[in-house]
């Protein structure tokens, strides 16, 4: 039980009595930090969830958020986690990460459309990560490929700070007509509850495993086992069905009980527990009510259409079951072998205390000592393997199901989607722990500023997004701080951009076996629409690189200060110069327009070389607040794109008049592998690991 | 709609039903996704099996569907010579059934592969590749299990083989490690043909890497 003292405290005096021992685990699971937001929800009422395209936003955002897409249509979307069950069992904990997300999509009565998966690792010189990485990979595979939900883009990346705690990040897109998104609320009494499939011991008191940090003991019960056949079933009948229904809700964190509550929202409802399909013999009442077995819907349905809405499940022999109904008492009633084991009032349930814990701040001295470009250097950070090409993942997705994906992973900076309006989406889910490790706040910032930039690259303008975030305990005060930090930075940004926040999760307790929090990682996941068709990136030799934006002398954070070990002055987040130079690359008909973020123009250019072309720079001729080589190639920061082109004053042009600096610094040449800066470096052998590091690592069967 | 009429065979499982319709349409036919436990046989001049995971592939990919009661349909049609083509689970459903002979196997790196690749045309025998003789397409893969393999190779007839963009055949250009580069194959009459690649997903320019809706000339020969 993860209840603190306080609670049951509270428990027994607004109860006036000592709950049941089945009372006990409704409440641990209705209340845990993972369905219950309890230590977050103050805070996340600063996100700006409104605007003009919002269909459903954080007021009334059940299960997923909406946005309309134009055309009376809506797209849904929503971002979570998996990341303890993935930290046991990285074939299940994944695969059923995919499972559950898309159940969120579909109980909108959404089609679900497309998947991302963000994956934070340990570093794979130790066999657990490679072992965790491999299996993570093959579960989001199993189900994804399974069900048929293309998987068209996501992150990968490597920092020992997830050696015990790996992040495992999936988000589903859907689009469902607008005045046809199904609530998962209910608003009448005399509603039938509908069950579908079978209830296990799997993933037993998962919500409450996830609202505390690993033990390091016997936690495999709590995971839950993927069957994507059953859910291909679930998913294809649910969507059959979902115009005849009153409200769905997937089973998810917390089971059977936190569903009920959820849906009755304050209405009472009666559930007669000996109704619900069990996988095994002999299971006990307070685990039928909290086991989070996948594959499982609920239902509130006119009680005269219920043989209907069964027909398509029966047809395919999956259990579609009456278990209760819906009451005017406002009690939430669990009946078992004809005796009432839970009776709670709905408002009680629905009602926990909210926590504020005590905050503090970390200040880090910075030095200003920054070290020099070598060629050493060079190489150092383009082997490193948040670099290297991740087709080995990704070629594991069926990424091509849906005949919707014309942006495909590993192709741009994000991922295009065709709708089926025929209008074309952009979408991408960014994170950047090592900021947030040295300034949250500017890290909440700079993150939604990338997701912004990384869809103007390929002509998209951000219209919603979603966020996750992930940290340790709550009730450290640094970890408290940061994360308070953190959602006051995406929430600027989303103002700025005026991209509004339509749903999302929190993830506390990610620590590692000693008890250290990992960095903080918050995480965003944006979709825009295109003004244009999309252009598939591509690059020519003679094509001249225009730099847009300022080189700024502020490294800590980037992850040349990781590699190399230095830290120098804070980067800061400016959003205006992201929202203006965003707008020029996203007017702009040219294949190649990258970013500048995580390692700095030079991973920005190295594609370019990777693709057997040469670079050549003008180090003096790219704007920046220093003289450094190392800033001027490494630094991150706002507002920065690279472009290559055979037009540049057009585009110099377009980014002056709006007041950002953009010059020509180089060119695009036939010498093969080479980047020539003050000299000229063979990269072959970088372009060569590229290719192949991953394939390398993780290929030994 | 015009054209012949074509059922496209969804199991439980099946991921694709949408896909190859959308693609048989933009082919200029006349497809309609039928499940298979309504699956009349008389009704159609030709049916597609399209990819996915049919029964989950919880045994062995494609063996729950092949024994099922539409399978005896399919095998009607096959028998008065109607084209039956079988894309990935679906040739694997084909081949369990007895359709097509040889066994896919487990790729040769034991790992789901998604990609696109080269494929030359080899044999023009078959409705769907009449006049396609020594054409490379590029068309996408996507399996688990599309290691094709025949004891006695003399009984295979092959219709695609793994190839280079120039049509170069070589182990190097072989993604999953089937015997003698076998992207596709046919029967002896050319009527019954599986293929691994998803000609449905190569049949639209706008989401096609290269901008080249290659599989509409394989499903053309389904829809004529």
């Amino acid at each position: 039980m993860t209840l603190f003292e306080e609670e049951k405290r509270t428990i027994r005096e607004r109860l006036g009595r000592e709950p049941s021992k089945e009372e006990w685990s409704v409440l641990d699971a209705v209340w845990s930090e993972h369905c219950s937001y309890k230590s977050s929800k103050f805070f996340l009422r600063s996100l700006p969830s409104t605007g003009e395209r919002v269909v459903m936003g954080i007021e009334d955002w059940q299960d997923a958020g909406a946005v309309d897409i134009g055309d009376g249509y809506a797209l849904v979307l929503k971002v979570e986690s998996h990341n303890h069950p993935s930290a046991i069992d990285p074939f299940n904990g994944a695969a059923t990460g995919v499972g559950g997300i898309i159940r969120d999509i579909i109980s909108k009565g959404a089609y679900p459309i497309a998947l991302l998966d963000m994956i934070r690792i340990g570093e794979l010189n130790k066999e657990r990560n490679r072992w965790l990485l491999r299996n993570i990979i093959k579960g989001i595979g199993f189900y994804g490929n399974s069900v048929g939900v293309p998987v068209v883009g996501g992150e990968l990346s490597f920092d020992s700070t997830y050696d015990d705690n790996p992040l495992i990040d999936i988000a589903c897109l859907g689009v469902v007509k607008k005045d046809r998104i199904v609530p998962s609320v209910v608003t009448e009494p005399g509603l039938s509850l509908v069950l579908t499939g079978l209830t296990g011991i799997d993933g037993l008191g998962g919500a409450s495993f996830a609202s505390r940090k690993l033990s390091g003991e016997d936690e495999i019960g709590a995971v839950q086992i993927a069957d994507p056949f059953a859910g291909k079933i679930n998913i294809d009948s649910t969507l059959e069905i979902a115009t005849k229904v009153e409200a769905i809700k997937d089973l998810g964190g917390g089971g059977l009980a936190v569903a009920v509550t959820e849906m009755a929202n304050g209405l009472g409802a009666v559930v007669e527990l000996d109704k619900v399909p069990l996988r095994v013999k002999g299971m006990r009442p307070e685990d039928i009510m909290i086991s989070e077995t996948q594959e499982r819907m609920l239902f509130a349905v006119k009680p005269e259409l219920v043989d209907e809405i069964c027909e398509p499940f029966f047809r395919d022999k999956y259990p579609c079951t009456v278990i209760g109904r819906t009451t005017e008492d406002h009690m939430i009633r669990f009946i078992y072998e004809g005796k009432e084991i839970v009776t709670l009032p709905s408002e009680f349930l629905l009602t926990p205390p909210r926590f504020v814990w005590d905050f503090s701040y970390e200040d880090k001295p910075n030095s200003e000592d920054l070290p020099q470009l070598t060629e050493g250097v060079i190489r150092r950070l383009l082997s490193h393997p948040d670099v290297t090409s991740k087709e080995w993942a990704y070629s594991q997705f069926d990424y091509e199901v849906g005949t919707s994906t014309v942006i495909k992973p590993g192709e741009a900076d994000a991922a295009v989607i065709l709708l089926p309006n025929g209008k074309y989406l952009a979408i991408k889910g960014d994170a950047n722990p090592d900021l947030c490790a040295s300034d949250p706040y500017e890290c909440g910032k700079m993150i939604f500023a990338e997701a912004y930039r990384n869809l103007a690259t390929v002509g998209g303008k951000g219209i919603v997004a979603v966020d996750h975030l992930q940290f340790g305990d709550p009730r450290k005060p640094k970890v408290y701080g940061a994360f308070i930090e953190a959602i006051r930075g995406i929430s600027e940004a989303s103002k700025v951009f005026d991209v509004p926040i339509v749903g999302g999760k929190v993830s506390f307790y990610n620590e590692n076996k000693d008890g250290k929090p990992i960095k903080h990682t918050p995480l965003i996941v944006m979709a825009g629409l295109l003004e244009r068709e999309p252009i598939r990136p591509s690059v020519k030799s003679g094509q001249v690189l225009v730099h847009i934006g300022i080189a700024r002398n502020e490294m800590d954070g980037t992850l040349a200060s990781r590699v190399l070990g230095f830290r120098g002055r804070l980067q800061r987040a400016r959003l205006h110069e992201d929202l203006l130079s965003s707008e020029v690359v996203m007017k702009l008909r040219y294949p190649f327009i990258k970013d500048i973020s995580r390692g700095g123009l030079l991973t920005a250019i190295f594609p370019i070389i990777v693709k057997g072309y040469g670079v050549k720079l003008n180090l003096e001729s790219i704007e920046s607040d220093n003289k450094n080589d190392l800033v001027r190639m490494l630094s991150e920061g706002s507002g920065r794109f690279i472009v290559a082109t055979q037009d540049p004053e057009k585009v110099i042009q377009s980014a002056s008049s709006r007041g950002i600096v953009a010059k020509v610094i180089g060119e695009v040449n036939d010498e093969s592998y080479t980047l020539h800066l003050r000299e000229k470096y063979d990269l072959s052998k970088e372009a060569e690991k590229f290719v192949k590091y991953l394939e390398e690592m993780l290929n030994v069967p | 709609m015009e054209g012949k009429k074509i059922a496209v065979l969804k199991f439980p499982g099946t991921t694709c039903e949408l896909d190859v319709v959308k693609a048989l349409r933009e082919a200029g036919g006349n497809p309609q996704v039928v499940r298979h436990d309504r699956f009349d046989p008389d009704e159609f001049d030709s049916v597609v099996l399209p990819g996915g995971f049919s029964y989950g592939d919880y045994l062995t990919a494609g063996a729950i569907a092949s024994s099922s009661e539409a399978m005896r349909g399919v095998k009607e049609m096959s028998d008065e010579g109607k084209v039956v083509l079988g894309i990935c689970n679906g040739f694997q459903i084909l081949v369990w059934s007895g359709l097509l002979e040889g066994a896919l196997l487990e790729n040769i790196n034991r790992r789901f592969v998604s990609k696109w690749v080269f494929v030359k045309v080899i044999d023009d025998g078959t409705p769907l590749t009449k006049g396609l003789k020594g054409r490379v397409l590029r068309l996408p893969i996507a399996h688990a299990e599309g290691r094709y393999y025949h004891e006695r190779l003399e009984r295979v007839k092959p219709i695609l083989i793994y190839s280079s963009e120039r049509g170069d055949v070589s182990e190097e250009y072989n993604p999953n490690g089937s015997v003698m580069n076998i992207a596709s194959v046919s029967n002896e009459a050319g009527n019954v043909i599986g293929m691994m690649p998803h000609p449905e997903r190569a049949s639209f320019s706008n989401i096609s890497p290269f901008g080249n809706p290659d599989g509409l000339l394989i499903l053309r020969g389904i829809v004529k």
